[in-house]
């Protein structure tokens, strides 16, 4: 569904990512792990199409250089970034109106949202309050649910237990899961290596810009070496 | 108190001149960061449009409001088409220098093609005529423009709130990139904030013709310069602080009037700017926007 | 940092600052062996304008802060060498109101000079103070804000300015020479400054003013030392300006000259010396062709509309050009002398 051939991404004059080939198919949930400053944001940001790269996509079989921003998320690919990036001036409602800026179902729309509200009682609770005022995992949550709004192909996730408490955390995984049990393809970036693993179908290991280690979940879950390798912990 | 209603009147509509134009060059800064100055040419370019309807086809004032409605949009949006695209995402200098650029060829453009004597337009005489309410002589000139500036920023803040482009458009302000990854067109959001911006100059620009009956080629440039500074002086970016920024320079105006002694009637431009400066010593980034902090002070 | 260009240092400062004296100088030589009268008061003029723009460099160039106040500066300074240098017997014609006894002496000209640039840079100071606080559009107004605030006293004024009237009967005691001296002191003095630790301070808190000032620069300090400084220059082209045509008036301080030595300075490049040398130079010369279309002339035997405003427009299309092709200007970040090394290797 997804296939990154040769990818070269760069910030400016400088090469982040260099060269890595990377496959997700469609149902899966794919991983990329690695440590800080690997190039797993500038993999995404690439496809995304906000990043500047050499090499290909191709999504559903088509090449993706010439296509614009806006035209890749149409296309099907939505993207919840690192950050959460959140509208904070904008009521939750309206971060989630946005999410559905190109679906013309209305009504549908309305009760998309109100879905959302039903699983999550506490934006349902805010939904015209800023976002700006919700907590970190809220924030997470709303730009999850902003991402879906518009019916995605696939899900990229950048991160999304960066700076959230331990049982957030797990409350934002618990969110993946279901997610992936009902059938949606997810490309998730992650440092938090255990739940990542655990929900990974496959998993790329990146490191200083070059694929290290690949492979299912049970390979990496045997070998210790790798473990070690991948959460710093010896 | 028939003097001071009379001096409210006017610092309201004067300040509503200011508002119209500084909420044209808010929009389009908060979406893209670009300080448009070549906005005074739009409204130069509707003066110039009035005139030529006159003179061509009708001299019908209402033909003559919506043509230069119609033209100031279509010079705005023309604009950011062929100068503003290439520096869409640069720096805010660049922007503003270029802005200045393209106020400069507009300016000597009509000075080139068209004249550089002020060419009198009379059809919007009619908007202004003396009447009295008591004992109170205003002008009409001044209620029409309060009450449709209000009526603009009413239909504006609906648009901005109700409609989902709206939403799209005040999400543009705080992150454009993200706005784009949710599938809203960049090229869209631009061309709508500009097209908002043109009509708001246009609107402008019926009332100050309506006032001064000629166009000149420097014919923008003065009001543009006020409203630049209400933008500032209110918040640059916030819409809210246009408003209340344009409102209050309309305010200082009238008050300089009133207060400083005939001789230094003059002089009531450098009044107007030094209080503006001290504005901005006290709030560096305009009353209505938060301080911002740059990092950890050390 | 990428504005810290490699090798930058005294020595090859020196060698650029020579390199764009000798040129200027070349330029000054050539036009005074050979050329009319008007041409003279061309380049003259020309050089006037290269002082504003190597001070606008100093301070916006260096700072990366869009400063649009330089001609009140210039203004500035040269009324204050004007009120001071002019005889007694014309200011009682032409001042008769003027306070604190103004019109009652008259200095020398060198006195006047002195006197107007420190009076400059002390009005700057005061300014400096406010503007060097604000980064970004904040800083641009006001300095906005002042160019309407001076020009609007120079205009109102009368007892002092003459307002919209010319200031007459200044002694011209300037000559294509002079100005041809000053001029290659400011350029060393621009380059120098450039190289400073002062610039190189200046510089650095311009790509990164947070980093600057955890590396313990005092950054308001060094942009109110540029500012400063830019004043100086900005007052001595006022008073080469004044002593040169011996009137001066309101108009010439204001917007239009705003834009002009803008345009010179982006056209050639804010961040370098050389960059404002060449802005200007290209600009005055190109310029100076377009006027001569301007009023219509017979080319080749065909009579030519009189085109007033080309020069505006052709100024305004250098503006929006640059910006949008090139927006660190045509030497980006090379000084002149950085061109022959690299040619070298």
């Amino acid at each position: 569904m997804l296939e990154l051939t040769h990818l070269k991404v760069f910030h400016g004059p400088i090469e982040a990512v260099h060269g890595i080939s990377i496959t997700v198919q469609r149902g899966q949930c794919v991983s990329l792990l690695g440590p800080n400053g690997a190039g797993k944001t500038s993999t995404i940001s690439a496809i995304a199409g906000i990043a500047d790269y050499q090499g290909s996509i191709r999504f559903q079989g088509a090449d993706l250089a010439a296509i614009s921003v806006e035209d890749r998320q149409r296309a099907g690919i939505a993207l919840a970034p690192e950050g959460r990036r959140i509208f904070s001036n904008l009521t939750v409602k309206e971060n989630l109106l946005i999410g559905a800026a190109t679906r013309h179902d209305r009504r549908a729309v309305r009760s998309d949202i109100n879905h959302w509200f039903e699983s999550f009682p506490v934006l349902g609770e805010r939904r015209d309050q800023s976002a700006g005022t919700l907590s970190g995992g809220e924030q997470q949550m709303l730009t999850i649910a902003r991402a879906l709004m518009s019916k995605p192909q696939i899900l990229l996730l950048d991160e999304p237990s960066l700076g959230l408490a331990p049982l957030i955390c797990q409350q934002v995984f618990r969110l993946i899961k279901e997610l992936k049990s009902s059938g949606m393809t997810i490309l998730l970036v992650e440092q938090n290596v255990r739940d990542a693993l655990d929900l990974a179908d496959y998993v790329y290991l990146l490191n200083s810009g070059h694929i290290s280690n690949e492979g299912d979940h049970n390979v990496f879950g045997n070998d210790a070496n790798l473990m070690a390798e991948l959460t710093g912990i010896h | 108190m028939d003097y001071a209603i009379q001096q409210i009147l006017n610092a309201l509509s004067f300040g509503a001149e200011y508002a119209l134009l500084a909420l044209g060059l808010a929009i389009v800064f908060s979406i893209m960061g670009l300080v448009n100055f070549a906005h005074g040419e739009i409204i130069a370019a509707g003066g110039y449009s009035m005139f030529a309807i006159s003179a061509l086809l009708t001299g019908n004032p209402w033909v003559v409001i919506v043509g230069a409605l119609i033209v100031a949009v279509l010079t705005s949006v023309l604009l950011e088409r062929l100068a503003f695209r290439p520096v869409r995402y640069a720096d805010p200098a660049t922007g503003l220098l270029t802005a200045f650029g393209v106020s400069m060829i507009l300016q000597n453009l009509f000075l080139l093609l068209v004249s550089p004597r002020p060419i009198a337009v009379t059809n919007l005489y009619f908007l202004n005529w003396p009447i009295e309410i008591g004992s109170v002589q205003i002008s009409t000139l001044q209620i029409f423009e309060t009450v449709s500036t209000a009526v603009a920023i009413t239909v504006l803040v609906l648009f901005l709130r109700m409609s989902s482009f709206g939403i799209a458009m005040r999400a543009a302000s705080l992150d454009f990139e993200m706005v784009r990854l949710m599938g809203i067109k960049a090229n869209r959001v631009v061309a709508v904030a500009f097209a908002v911006s043109g009509l708001l100059a246009g609107l402008a620009c019926i009332f100050i013709m309506a006032r001064r009956g000629s166009v000149d080629p420097t014919f923008g440039f003065n009001p543009v310069l006020k409203a630049f500074v209400a933008c500032v002086v209110g918040g640059f970016g916030s819409l809210g602080g246009a408003v209340l920024g344009g409102f209050l320079l309309g305010a200082i105006e009238v008050g300089m009037l009133v207060v400083l002694p005939q001789s230094y009637g003059g002089m009531k431009e450098a009044f107007v700017f030094g209080i503006v400066a001290l504005i901005l010593v006290w709030r560096p980034n305009g009353i209505l926007s938060p301080p911002v902090e740059k990092g950890d002070k050390l | 940092m990428s504005s810290l260009t490699p090798g930058s240092g005294f020595r090859p400062a020196l060698t650029g600052a020579l390199i764009l004296s000798v040129v200027l100088v070349a330029i000054g030589v050539l036009v005074e062996l050979y050329g009319q009268r008007y041409q003279i008061r061309m380049v003259y003029a020309a050089y006037v304008n290269l002082l504003v723009v190597l001070g606008l460099q100093v301070f916006m160039g260096n700072a990366n802060i869009t400063n649009l106040s330089h001609s009140a500066f210039m203004g500035i300074g040269a009324y204050v060498a004007a009120i001071c240098v002019t005889p007694v017997k014309i200011k009682a014609i032409s001042l008769p109101d003027a306070p604190w006894g103004l019109n009652t002496f008259a200095l020398d000209p060198i006195s006047s000079a002195v006197i107007a640039v420190v009076i400059t840079a002390l009005l700057a100071l005061l300014v400096g103070l406010i503007i060097t606080r604000l980064t970004g559009i904040g800083a641009t107004i006001v300095s906005l804000a002042i160019l309407v605030i001076v020009h609007s006293i120079f205009l109102h004024y009368t007892d002092i300015f003459k307002g919209k009237q010319a200031f007459f009967g200044i002694p011209r005691v300037f000559t294509l020479n002079s100005i041809l001296v000053v001029t290659v002191i400011a350029v060393f003095v621009a380059r120098l400054f450039r190289e400073s630790r002062w610039g190189v301070q200046l510089r650095a808190s311009a790509d990164d003013e947070v980093g600057a000032r955890a590396m313990g620069v005092d950054v308001f300090r060094v942009r109110l030392v540029a500012w400063v400084t830019g004043s100086i220059f900005l007052a001595t082209a006022g008073i080469c300006y004044a002593y040169f045509l011996g009137t001066i008036s309101a108009r010439p301080f204001y917007f239009t000259h705003v834009f002009l030595t803008v345009a010179m300075l982006i056209l050639g490049g804010m961040r370098t010396v050389t960059g404002a040398v060449l802005g200007t130079v290209l600009i005055s010369f190109g310029l100076e062709g377009i006027r001569f279309l301007e009023t219509g002339p017979d080319v080749a035997g065909i009579k030519l509309p009189e085109m007033l405003g080309l020069s505006g427009i052709a100024l305004g299309v250098i503006i929006v050009a640059t910006m949008a092709l090139r927006p660190s200007g045509i030497m980006g970040n090379t000084e002149v002398e950085q061109l022959f090394r690299r040619r070298r290797t």
